[in-house]
């Protein structure tokens, strides 16, 4: 038997950009422990249609924890007081009949918020189309072993893959700090020789973009690390100060 | 300056005047040490260093440069990160083990300006020769004295001690935020690196402590 619980939600609702927006205060009933955060929030946005009500905006996708399009502050935790796991992917069973939960958008200055729970990340894909490719000629794939990897390159830089780019550091970092996010994508590229090429101008060309965002400064309080859903390590954030230290001393 | 100019830059710039500043906080611990040894071997101490002018001016001078040049690329980067979330959460949260020493960076830092305006104002810019360096048994014996009569005073002992925590606090995360923003470690040693900074900052902070305790218990000595 599915067990349910009611909760009392405070929802920050802003009609756009320019609104100031503020929270607002909804019941959640009946819930069924087994539903994802998300469909709990379509519970409640059914019952403000059939009310009349606007719904709460929020962004998603894939809703299996891998696209990284969900995303919410949620009683102070970006993705919730689950570790490494994604809005999309907690489940309310983590939560206890008459709980009250605060639900904000993300916050910082790199990601103004849209609507109610929508934030315009396209600061992120501006740092990406700065840096965050590698050029290659296309055409048949080449021979696999004339490129030889090194295990260990292989898995960190895989582990920096990982990143879905959802802004959960930029969320959770009390400077609204980028430095995860670009760290992961520099420790990406740059652990693979066929990233090395570009290496040098990719970290100034991100890091450069990444200010100009208007995102803040990491000061090393790890708080990104620790609301990362897919456990993304500091020292990718080490291997990007190395590599612009390194970058700058090449000039 | 011209080339200090992206976040990774001026944090570059925060962790060299750290490191900088916190030889200096290490070397003159092992200086003020020399007060266990008695007013002999302290004021030797003192005057062996006297003796480094006019070198030591220049040790000064950098000295001085260095720690404005850290006040003024961490006031830039505070000022930054402030503009960086204009509309804050309403419920905060750390997940991160809740390390207060880092939050409290700026605030530890505001108490170490105080305190070495403070600091040389007592210590530094007195005259060992006069009334400052006797001990109330009517004998002068310079510097050593007036580090007595001032950490003697048991305000001063209090306010010393609570200076030099915020020079710990501010150093068990400045030790390993050095190593992190230079990129110096990988993943696995981190959590060591961190422990190790902790626990240097309790060190110097207990350290430099000492002092005024022992300043307090032997000061009947000299009565
Ligand atoms: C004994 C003197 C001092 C020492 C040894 C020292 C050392 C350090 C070190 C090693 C760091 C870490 C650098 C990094 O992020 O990589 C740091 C950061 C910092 N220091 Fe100091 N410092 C001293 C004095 C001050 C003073 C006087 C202030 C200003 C009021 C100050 C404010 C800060 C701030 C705000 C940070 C964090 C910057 C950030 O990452 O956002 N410090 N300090
Ligand atoms: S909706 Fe795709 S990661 Fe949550």
């Amino acid at each position: 038997m599915a067990k349910t619980i009611n909760l009392t939600l405070h929802v920050w609702r802003q009609k756009g950009t320019q609104d100031k927006g503020r929270f607002e205060v909804y019941k959640a009933e009946g819930i069924d422990t087994d539903m994802s955060f998300l469909e709990m929030l379509d519970v409640v946005n059914e019952r403000l249609i059939k009310e009349g009500k606007e719904p709460v905006a929020f962004d998603h996708d894939c809703r299996e924890g891998i696209c990284g399009a969900c995303g919410a502050v949620v009683n102070g935790r970006p993705h919730g007081p689950m570790d490494k796991t994604t809005l999309c992917q907690l489940h309310m069973r983590r939560f206890k009949d008459n709980d009250t939960i605060t639900i904000e958008p993300w916050r910082a200055r790199g990601f103004p918020v849209v609507k109610d729970l929508v934030v315009d990340r396209s600061a992120f894909d501006q740092i990406m189309a700065a840096g965050g490719f590698i050029s290659v000629k296309t055409g048949s794939a080449p021979e696999a072993n004339t490129v030889p990897v090194r295990r260990q390159d292989a898995e960190t830089a895989m582990d920096a893959a990982a990143c879905i780019g959802c802004g959960a550091c930029v969320a959770a970092c009390p400077n609204a700090s980028a430095m995860l996010f670009v760290g992961a994508k520099v420790s990406h590229f740059g652990l693979l020789p066929q990233g090395r090429v570009e290496a040098k101008e990719r970290v100034r060309g991100m890091v450069a973009r990444m200010d100009a965002e208007g995102f803040g400064n990491c000061s090393n309080h790890y708080e990104c690390e620790a609301a990362c859903p897919k456990g993304i390590s500091v020292s990718t954030i080490a291997r990007m100060n190395r590599e612009y230290l390194s970058s700058e001393l090449a000039e | 300056m011209n080339r200090v100019k992206s976040s990774i830059d001026k944090k570059q710039v925060v962790a060299a005047t750290g490191l900088f500043l916190i030889l200096f906080v290490v070397a003159h611990l092992a200086g003020n040490l020399f007060i266990y040894g008695g007013p002999e071997a302290f004021n030797g101490y003192a005057r062996k260093l006297a003796g480094l002018r006019p070198g030591l001016y220049f040790v000064e001078a950098a000295l001085l440069a260095v720690f404005l040049v850290h006040l003024d690329a961490t006031a830039r980067l505070v000022l930054e990160n402030l503009r960086a979330r204009p509309v804050g959460y309403r419920q905060g949260h750390s997940a991160a083990g809740g390390s207060f020493a880092s939050r409290l960076m700026p605030w530890t830092g505001a108490a170490i300006v105080a305190f070495v305006i403070w600091h040389l104002r007592d210590l530094t810019f007195v005259d060992r020769a006069g009334p400052a360096g006797i001990l109330p048994d009517g004998r002068g014996y310079g510097l050593f004295g007036v580090v007595y009569n001032s950490l003697g005073n048991p305000v001063h002992g209090v306010l010393y001690i609570a200076a030099m925590l915020a020079v710990g606090t501010h150093l068990s995360h400045g030790i390993q935020s050095f190593i992190q923003t230079f990129g110096l470690v990988g993943e696995h040693r981190l959590p060591a690196v961190r422990r190790v900074s902790n626990g240097l900052g309790i060190l110097i902070a207990l350290a430099y402590s000492s002092i005024p305790v022992y300043v307090q218990l032997s000061f009947g000595a000299f009565k």
